[in-house]
């Protein structure tokens, strides 16, 4: 599994409108036809945060931080960020994949993150 | 539709009670506020409980069916709404439609969460984030105090908001929570206090965040027609609404706005036929006091990006223009999810009874709500008034 086949968003055949690949329905007009669209290149930090207390999954570490990003082609997506120091709204991330954490099963859980374009 | 009066109010203590489980905080709400509506042996024809996490935290299925028989209220009809932390304001619209449409006269509401007993780092806030959307935001680390964070980040950024301004309503907010008895904390902080706690979600601190509380509150509601053979004051609820917004946070075309408050609190003042300029009191939810800000500029009273000034300037303290959260609000009250919803409304009925005592809002004939659900996706508001 690959970065690409995690990061994408769904078009809507109708209306055109661009959502997270869940909606089995359009959430602005009720059609159920979408076309799938990849996230390609960097992406903007629009918003983010640093956690100093994550959820139970997340406590092997001390601090997490989350971030929105927007891909140039409309894509939005949540995510970490590492590492988290020097982070600042409008700079370029670039999509990695790999652990995100262990889940509450103790399984481990792989998709995306985000890393600054050095 | 039938008129719908408030004419008994139950409140507890909210904080840390060791020695009450969530039966009981349920239980010495509902007989409160049964003993203050003066309808001790009369009849109910249901009972509506909201708790968000009894399963989870305290492993209690069926609360409602287990509330009416430990309280002697067979056979009422029972059910247990859950709707996140909005679990309150959906217990009371559910009890204010059965009385409208006529199906049932004389309703019990009971909200209460145990919460205080789980003591493994990071649990509750795992519980309370497995409302958030798993893949796109659960499973990457997200819960409410990081959206809190991010939506902090973006409202100072935006506005040009310091961060002082939105702090200064957790000071507020404590100096309104000294004043009441059932508050978890009845303490003052300062500014400075507040600003140099540790930081949790950046740029949200620990003093920006409420409590994790226990605690119950519930109404006995009725048709308004035979409010008065129990009650000499009872209040109306004359304006409802409940909206939803997107799941995913990051969805929504402006992460500093609430747009399902917007459309809910619209709702109840049609309803009313009211403004927010005919609004004396307010109880927001302000489970992170950016929420507290933007909740204010939500539901009418300020413009966006005012909210955080209109508090730092003082228009929201007790005697101020439009005051807010007089009952000290989730960060000082406290939030037992479940009960929350039910104690804003409780607030509203002692302010509107004129029997606040020393938080009383002079004057106060009108009042507002908003109870938030999931992280702003479900949103209920409620509005009162004198009869």
């Amino acid at each position: 599994m690959s970065a690409d086949e995690i990061l994408i968003g769904i078009k809507c055949k109708k209306c055109g409108y661009l959502q997270h690949s869940s909606h089995v329905r359009c959430i602005k007009c009720k059609n159920n036809t979408f076309e799938t669209i990849e996230a390609k290149g960097p992406c903007v930090l629009l918003t983010y945060t640093i956690l100093n207390a994550p959820p139970m999954e997340f406590r092997d570490k001390k601090s997490i931080a989350l971030g929105v990003v927007e891909f140039e082609n409309g894509i939005k997506a949540l995510g970490q960020i590492n590492p988290i120091e020097d982070l600042s709204i409008g700079m370029k991330l670039n999509p990695e994949y790999g652990k995100i954490c262990n889940n509450l099963d103790g399984k481990e859980v792989y998709s995306y993150f985000f890393s600054a374009i050095k | 539709m039938n008129q719908v009066a408030i004419i008994g109010v139950g409140h507890t203590k909210f904080g840390k009670l060791e020695d009450k489980d969530l039966m009981d905080l349920l239980c010495e709400a509902s007989l409160e506020a049964i003993r203050d509506s003066n309808t001790n042996d009369k009849d109910f024809d249901a009972v509506y409980v909201a708790s968000m996490l009894a399963e989870t935290l305290n492993y209690i299925t069926g609360v409602a069916s287990a509330l009416v028989d430990r309280i002697g209220l067979l056979p009422a009809a029972a059910d247990h709404i859950k709707n996140g932390p909005a679990s309150g304001g959906s217990a009371i619209k559910n009890a204010f439609y059965a009385i409208a449409s006529g199906a049932c006269d004389l309703v019990l509401v009971s909200g209460a969460e145990k919460m205080t007993h789980i003591t493994t780092p990071g649990a509750v806030t795992s519980a309370v984030a497995s409302m958030t959307h798993h893949t796109a935001e659960r499973q990457h680390g997200a819960s409410l105090p990081s959206f809190a964070g991010m939506m902090a980040r973006s409202y100072m950024e935006r506005y040009n908001v310091p961060k002082e301004w939105i702090t200064s309503i957790a000071v507020k907010n404590h100096r309104n929570g000294l004043n009441n008895p059932y508050a978890h904390f009845q303490k003052e902080i300062t500014l400075e206090k507040a600003m140099s706690s540790p930081m949790i979600a950046d740029p949200l601190q620990l003093y920006d965040i409420c409590p994790i509380s226990d605690g119950g509150a519930a109404l006995v509601m009725c048709n308004a027609d035979i409010a008065k053979k129990y009650c000499d004051t009872p209040i109306l609820i004359t304006g409802l609404g409940q909206a939803t917004d997107t799941h995913i946070v990051y969805e929504r075309e402006d992460m500093t706005v609430l747009k399902a408050l917007q459309i809910c609190s619209d709702k109840a003042y049609k309803m009313a036929n009211k403004t927010p300029k005919d609004i004396d009191v307010a109880e927001l939810h302000d489970a992170f006091e950016i929420l507290e800000a933007v909740e204010s500029e939500d539901i009418g009273f300020f413009k966006k990006g005012e909210g955080a000034k209109a508090a730092w300037e003082g228009q929201t303290e007790i005697g101020g223009v439009i005051p807010i959260n007089p009952s000290g609000g989730l960060k000082a009250k406290g939030h037992p999810l479940g009960a929350t919803g039910v104690a804003q409304v409780v607030e509203l009925v002692w302010q509107l009874r004129g029997e606040a005592g020393k938080r009383q809002v002079s004057g106060a004939n009108t009042g507002i709500t908003c109870n938030f659900g999931g992280f702003g996706n479900n949103i209920i508001s409620i509005l009162v008034e004198r009869m």
